[in-house]
């Protein structure tokens, strides 16, 4: 949870991982992009993955939380970032408390809901 | 002055100690000042035995008027259409509120459980439970649907698990004042001077709804709790953040989310594992959307607020 703005050192650390991430994802990393987690029992088992990991593990978080450069689904069904609940639009930042990554508001993952 | 009679079904007892909590008027002041004579009730009657079947066989007699009669919890119709599971001087309890209800000028039934069968009532419903009219949303219950209490007026129900003091005093103060005239009660025979508005009305996390900035944890004082946590007070009549508990606060205002307690189908999903405290969701869309609100219109809503939200909105405000 973000507790007040924003530093500049921390927008600075925000934007490298952003980058780490974006270059992980284009460089071959294989998401479990499906099944999305729908279902209560799927949020869990996913959520559960995702606990168990260390916090730093980011390659293990890309995996295991789905995700994708692009948005999932098209039109009204369209799953991206920048309209799901846990995405905050100006750190562009994901506050789910098991992903808590820096997120572009295209790319999308499993756990989303809007 | 008003003759009271407040009797308890299938209940916690949670709504008598809402009314015993009762400030503004108080339950003493209902007394003293409103000109109400409480005949018996479960923690403040006197009469016991042989003199409390006395008194409810006046009442229905007529020997006792009875003005108000007040009815808290289920009725409990099992074992096969009994009633013996809830006996109560004498006799099954549904018996007394038939032929009382059947004298009394205005019949309250207070809490969910006397309105429409509440949590005794969640499936698989062991006791048989029903409300006084209603058994969740279909409009019946143990009374009839066609039933009037002798004033005209069919059960007044003032739902909530349990309900507010104040949404008692001042229920049963304008019927013993002779205003039962202005109530105008909803489709679910709520008085719509408590039920018409919404949980969210008022609510303080308002801002956040709007700007579709969700809270992610209990207690959280930044987001609003409909997105994740399972807030039902877009689709809730109640005036919690109207009228607020202890003068203080609401669920909501505490960071817990609104369950919906003042709806028929309270507790809502059955309590099934992974409903409560949780939002239900159909591919990441909440099932249940704000009250007139379609899925296409929550969706460009959506995009078009977080597009719009000033970073304000995703900060903690409230700072000590
Ligand atoms: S939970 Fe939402 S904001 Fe976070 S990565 Fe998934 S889609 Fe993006
Ligand atoms: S916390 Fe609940 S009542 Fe308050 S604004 Fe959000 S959805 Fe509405």
């Amino acid at each position: 949870m973000s507790e007040a703005r924003v530093s500049s050192e921390q927008q600075a650390a925000d934007k490298a991982l952003l980058e780490h991430l974006e270059s992980r994802l284009a460089g071959g990393l294989e998401p479990e992009i499906e099944p999305r987690a729908y279902s209560h029992e799927e949020v869990l088992e996913v959520v559960g993955r995702l606990q168990k990991l260390d916090s730093n593990d980011y390659d293990a978080k890309l995996v295991v939380g789905g995700f994708t450069l692009e948005p999932y689904g098209v039109g009204e069904d369209e799953q991206a970032c920048d309209t799901c609940m846990y995405y905050q639009v100006h750190r562009e930042f994901c506050e789910l408390p098991e992903l808590m990554l820096p997120v572009g508001p295209k790319w999308s993952c499993r756990l989303w809901r809007i | 002055m008003a003759n009271l009679l407040w009797l308890q079904g299938g209940a916690c007892s949670g709504n008598t100690m809402s009314f015993l909590n009762a400030e503004e008027p108080s339950a003493c002041d209902l007394v003293t000042d409103f000109g109400i004579n409480v005949l018996w009730h479960p923690s403040l009657g006197m009469e016991l035995g042989d003199n409390l079947q006395q008194m409810l066989r006046d009442c229905i007699s007529g020997k006792i008027k009875l003005d108000i009669f007040v009815f808290e919890g289920t009725v409990v119709q099992a074992p096969d259409g009994t009633g013996e599971w809830n006996r109560f001087a004498g006799r099954p309890m549904k018996d007394w509120v038939r032929e009382l209800s059947d004298v009394a000028d205005f019949v309250v039934g207070l809490g969910d459980c006397a309105t429409w069968g509440g949590i005794p009532a969640t499936a698989p419903n062991p006791t048989d439970s029903v409300g006084l009219q209603f058994l969740k949303r279909d409009h019946g219950g143990f009374l009839g649907k066609g039933f009037t209490s002798k004033a005209g007026l069919p059960v007044i129900n003032v739902p909530g698990c349990p309900c507010h003091p104040d949404w008692v005093t001042q229920i049963l103060v304008g019927v013993a004042t002779g205003h039962a005239g202005d109530l105008t009660l909803d489709e679910f025979q709520r008085p719509k001077t408590f039920f018409q508005s919404f949980t969210q009305t008022g609510c303080t996390r308002n801002m956040h709804f709007a700007y579709k900035v969700s809270a992610t944890e209990f207690g959280q004082r930044k987001g609003c709790l409909f997105y994740d946590l399972g807030c039902r007070g877009p689709m809730t009549h109640s005036p919690c953040n109207r009228i607020l508990w202890n003068r203080q606060s609401s669920k909501t205002r505490a960071g817990m989310p609104c369950m919906g307690c003042t709806e028929p189908e309270f507790p809502f999903f059955d309590l099934a594992p992974g409903t409560v405290f949780k939002t239900q969701t159909v591919m990441g869309v909440p099932k249940d959307l704000p009250e007139g609100v379609d899925k296409k219109g929550y969706v460009k809503l959506t995009g078009a607020a977080k597009a719009a939200a000033p970073e304000w909105a995703e900060q903690d405000i409230f700072v000590v």
